[in-house]
């Protein structure tokens, strides 16, 4: 089983901000984007959003699984809920609204009768804005940023030491478990064990997976107290942790997280000091279906 | 592996040492990996919600070595396994999953034999209990996050994950404690 990283060195942009930077601007987009479901608030953080994911000059090859996921995400939310059963509107949308197909339309010689408002398609439109502009910021983390960066990031941005060694740890492991698992697996099959054979009812489905998850399990424990003892031995925890990768903030980083806190404050003036937080559709829209 | 088992000394329930370092380490990176691993299986027509095994492991953790151990383990291994599996970063459910380990993990002070009847009752429980609030947190976020209604944020997120994550925590995690029991004793270390 061969584990690797998504991310690879692209010299973009990206690759040049500082990750803490990083992160504080995607934590600003999310509190942003959710602060307001107004459509002109809405349409800035999401032109914001796809500027910022232009910079880290991913292609549609590196990040169509991530995609993917988002789109049945968007299909099951828009498309089902908002659009068709109109659920997905409740709440924020006002009850009634004006039909786009007051009189129903023909469709393969039979009538169809659809109670789709044009509120609640502007709203599918302000749903998809908010989505995209959080998924365009979170779904490129991984591709742009190098997985030994975690642990200093998070320990620089407050988190106690150990706490973020524990995660720059975890990602150390992770090749040699993977590793192990693949050994347990071909172990088990060459004495007939077989994954997808699994024969029975729910239970002893489900228990088919214990005979390859408790030795990697049990080997993966047996094996940490030795790590922690040579942890131990070397005076793990006596004082306060040096990082091998170094984090250094540059003027872009500053304007950066600036910005972040510009945009915030402002989104959220705008959403609770000039009731612009609620929904509402822009006259030009309901022009389009006169 | 020095606990309660072979010592008969109260156990810390928030201590955080080397050992829980390393514990929580491994075992964010045995749930990240064994994720991925089966992340092949995906329910059908829920909102992206995987079938995983691999929830088991955050709750075993968090029942062996304690809250913040298991939780650690949900938290850093779902972002590891996104990451592996290419999904991105999503906190919340990440958060999700840490706290189906560290539910658990609170229930870790009261199970001292792990093959005993009763522990494995309260372990059981501490499964319904953890995978309900985390899936519960998670699935609820996406009402703020995504603008959801309560019917897709039920329906779509909720059941498929606090389903299939008490169904496998409620097979699998009475035979991760009595195989640990075992390694427990017979370690003696």
């Amino acid at each position: 089983m061969l584990v690797s990283w998504n991310y690879r060195f692209r010299n973009s942009p990206m690759d040049h901000i500082d990750p803490r930077a990083r992160f504080i601007f995607s934590f600003a987009v999310l509190f942003s984007a959710t602060a307001t479901w107004n459509p002109s608030v809405l349409f800035a953080v999401f032109v914001i959003s796809m500027v910022w994911y232009s910079l880290g000059r991913l292609t549609w090859k590196d990040t169509r699984l991530g995609w993917f996921m988002i789109s049945i995400m968007l299909f099951t939310m828009i498309v089902i809920n908002t659009l068709i059963t109109g659920g997905g509107a409740g709440g924020v949308v006002p009850p009634g609204g004006e039909l786009i197909w007051p009189q129903g339309f023909d469709l393969f010689g039979r009538h169809f009768m659809f109670g789709l408002t044009v509120e609640r398609l502007w709203f599918a439109v302000s749903q998809l804005m908010r989505i995209l502009s959080i998924s365009l910021i979170f779904i490129m983390i991984p591709y742009t940023m190098d997985s030994r960066a975690y642990g200093v990031t998070f320990s620089k941005l407050g988190m106690p030491d150990r706490l973020a060694y524990t995660m720059e740890l975890s990602f150390r492991f992770i090749p040699t478990l993977a590793r192990n698992f693949q050994v347990t697996l071909d172990a088990q099959r060459a004495r007939g064990f077989e994954l997808d054979a699994a024969k029975g009812n729910l239970v002893q489905k489900i228990r088919q997976v214990a005979p390859l998850l408790i030795p990697v399990t049990m080997n993966a424990i047996v094996s940490s107290e030795d790590i922690a003892n040579a942890m131990d031995l070397r005076g793990f925890g006596q004082h306060k942790r040096t990082w091998l990768y170094e984090l250094k903030y540059y003027w872009w980083d500053w304007a950066i997280i600036v910005f972040s806190a510009v945009m915030l404050t402002t989104i959220l003036i705008l959403a609770y000091r000039f009731d612009m937080k609620l929904f509402s559709v822009p006259q030009w829209w309901y022009g389009l279906f006169k | 592996m020095q606990d309660t088992y072979t010592t008969g000394k109260k156990k810390n329930l928030w201590a955080f040492g080397t050992n829980q370092v390393v514990y929580a380490a491994i075992g964010a990176a045995l749930y990240a990996v064994v994720t991925w691993a089966f992340n092949v299986w995906q329910i059908p027509g829920s909102g992206n919600v995987g079938i995983r095994p691999a929830i088991v492991i955050p709750m075993f953790f968090g029942i062996a070595f304690g809250p913040i151990v298991g939780f650690i383990t949900g938290f850093v291994g779902n972002i590891l396994a996104d990451m592996l599996s290419g999904y991105g970063f999503w906190i919340w459910w990440d958060l999700g999953n840490g706290i189906v380990g560290l539910i658990p993990g609170l229930f870790s002070a009261i199970i001292y034999k792990y093959n005993e009847k009763k522990s494995i009752l309260l372990a059981e429980l501490s499964v319904i209990l953890g995978s309900a609030l985390g899936m519960g947190v998670a699935s609820f976020s996406e009402m703020w996050v995504s603008g959801a209604d309560i019917n897709t944020v039920i329906f779509a997120n909720f059941l498929p994950a606090f389903l299939t994550d008490i169904v496998w925590g409620l097979v699998l995690l009475p035979v991760l404690m009595i195989a640990y029991a075992a390694v427990v004793l017979r370690s003696g270390r």
